[in-house]
C-alpha cells in the first residue's frame, strides 16, 4: 500500500501556512491602513483621520523615544513636535517612497539626530547599557526586554540572537557598527556581517509580507 | 553612471540611524544620490526601524490629538474684543480674567502647547510686528536662559518669578530687551501665568529650546 499522505506532503506544505504567516498578515494590514489615513490627512486635511493616526502612533513613538534614553518629560515634548509635524508636513508624504509608519518613524529619528547633534556630545541615552554588554559569550535574555520594553518582538524572534543583538544596539541604543564592535570586543567584519545577515533576513520577511 | 560597488549594509544602517560622523555621512549621502540600489537599502533600513518602533512597547502619551489640531488650525478661541472697557479700570481685578475678556473662551481652553519642562505657551495673536503669548509655568520651573533680538514685556497675571535678583509678582512687568540676558525662575509656591509680548525672536542659550523654537514659533 502506498503512503498516500506522504505523497501529498509537498502539496500540503505549500498550502498549510507557515506558523508565522497569519501573524505577518495581521502586522501588514494596519500598515496599509495607516498609509490610507495619512493620505487622507495629506489630501483632505481630514481631522478624524489624523485623530485615528494619532491613536495608532502616539504611544508607540513615545515608547521609542524613551527607549533611546529620553526621560518621560522630554519624550512627551518631542512627541508633541513629531505629532505636530505629522499634521503640518503631511504634504511631503509620498506613499511610493515609504509607508506611513516608516515616514513617521523617520520624523522621530530625524528629531533625535537633530537633538543629538545640537547637544554636541555623546547622547546620554545609551550609556546605561555600557558595561552591561561587554563580552559576546551570552546574549542576555533581558536585553531584549530592556531595549524593547517587552520580552518578545516578533521580528527579532525570527533571526539568531547574535544578529538581533547587533540590530538592537544599532536601532535602539543608537550605536554605529564600529561602536558595537568595540563594545562587544568583536572584529568590525563580524559585526558588519551580523548586521547584514539579520537585516537581510528581516527585510525578506517584510517584503514577503507586503 | 552605473554604480557597481557598494558600501556594506552596516554603513547604510548607521546612516539610517544617524550614528555616523558628518564626514562619513557626507560620503555616503553622495553615493546614495548616484546609487538607486543603496537608496533602496536605506529605505529598507528605515522600514526596519519603523517596524521595531511599532513592535516595541508603547508609553502612554499625555498629548491629545485635539490639542495639536486646535493649535495648528489657528486657535479654537476667537479674539472678540480689542478694548473691553473693564480691562482698563484700575484697582483690584483678577488679572487672568482681564485676558479672558478678549477671548471667547477661558484661558484653560486655549491651545496650550508644551514648550519645555514645566512650561506651556499659548499663542494669542501674531502680527507682522509682534507676538502676544500666554506663558504658564509650574512652581519652581527654571525657564531657558535667553536674550532678545527685540523687546519683551512680560506681565505677571498670577504667581511670581525671579529674574536675576528681582522678584516679579502679579501686576508687575518685566521689561527686557537685547541688553538683557535672563533666566526667569518661577517661585515654588504656585503656578505662574504671564502675558508676554515680543517683537523679535528670543535667542536661547541652549540647544533644546532652540530646537523647539522652530516648532512652537516663539
Amino acid at each position: 500500500m502506498s503512503h498516500t499522505p506522504d505523497a501529498r506532503t509537498p502539496e500540503l506544505a505549500a498550502v498549510v501556512p507557515f506558523p508565522g504567516d497569519a501573524q505577518r498578515q495581521v502586522e501588514v494590514e494596519p500598515a496599509a491602513r495607516e498609509t490610507e489615513l495619512l493620505l487622507r490627512v495629506r489630501d483632505a486635511r481630514d481631522r478624524n483621520a489624523y485623530a485615528d493616526l494619532f491613536g495608532r502612533f502616539a504611544s508607540k513613538v513615545k515608547g521609542y523615544l524613551q527607549r533611546t534614553g529620553l526621560n518621560a518629560e522630554d519624550a512627551e515634548n518631542i512627541l508633541q513636535d513629531i505629532m505636530i509635524a505629522v499634521w503640518n508636513k503631511a504634504r511631503l508624504f509620498d506613499p511610493a517612497r515609504a509607508s506611513a509608519r516608516t515616514w513617521i518613524y523617520s520624523l522621530a529619528r530625524n528629531r533625535l539626530i537633530d537633538i543629538k547633534r545640537a547637544e554636541q556630545r555623546e547622547y546620554a541615552a545609551l550609556e546605561r547599557y555600557v558595561g552591561e554588554t561587554a563580552g559576546d559569550a551570552v546574549y542576555e535574555e533581558d536585553l531584549l526586554a530592556r531595549a524593547m520594553g517587552q520580552n518578545s518582538v516578533a521580528l527579532l524572534d525570527q533571526i539568531p540572537q547574535e544578529q538581533a543583538r547587533v540590530l538592537l544596539m544599532a536601532y535602539v541604543e543608537g550605536k554605529s557598527h564600529r561602536e558595537i564592535a568595540r563594545e562587544l570586543n568583536l572584529p568590525i567584519g563580524t559585526v558588519k556581517s551580523r548586521a547584514r545577515l539579520g537585516f537581510q533576513r528581516i527585510r525578506g520577511i517584510l517584503e514577503t509580507a507586503k | 553612471m552605473t554604480v557597481t560597488r557598494h558600501p556594506d549594509t552596516a554603513w547604510l544602517m548607521d546612516y539610517a540611524n544617524g550614528t555616523l560622523s558628518r564626514n562619513f555621512e557626507l560620503v555616503l549621502a553622495a553615493h546614495l544620490m548616484a546609487c538607486p540600489h543603496c537608496a533602496r537599502e536605506l529605505q529598507a533600513a528605515e522600514r526596519l526601524g519603523a517596524e521595531l518602533m511599532m513592535q516595541g512597547a508603547g508609553a502612554a502619551a499625555r498629548l491629545a490629538p485635539a490639542t495639536v489640531l486646535a493649535a495648528e488650525s489657528g486657535t479654537s478661541c476667537a479674539w472678540i474684543n480689542d478694548r473691553p472697557s473693564s480691562a482698563l479700570e484700575g484697582g483690584a481685578v483678577d488679572l487672568p480674567s482681564v485676558v479672558s475678556k478678549y477671548l471667547d473662551c477661558g484661558i484653560g481652553a486655549l491651545p496650550w502647547r508644551r514648550a519645555g519642562r514645566g512650561l506651556e505657551v499659548a499663542r494669542l495673536r501674531v502680527t507682522d510686528e509682534d507676538r502676544l503669548w500666554l506663558v504658564k509655568a509650574a512652581p519652581g520651573t527654571v525657564l531657558p536662559k535667553h536674550s532678545h533680538s527685540g523687546s519683551e514685556l512680560t506681565l505677571v497675571l498670577k504667581g511670581a518669578f525671579f529674574s536675576g535678583d528681582t522678584i516679579y509678582a502679579a501686576g508687575d512687568i518685566e521689561d527686557a530687551d537685547e541688553t538683557v540676558d535672563h533666566q526667569p525662575v518661577v517661585t515654588r509656591d504656585g503656578e505662574c501665568l504671564c502675558l508676554a509680548v515680543t517683537d523679535g525672536p528670543l535667542r536661547f542659550r541652549n540647544w533644546l529650546p532652540r530646537l523647539a523654537q522652530g516648532y512652537i514659533g516663539i
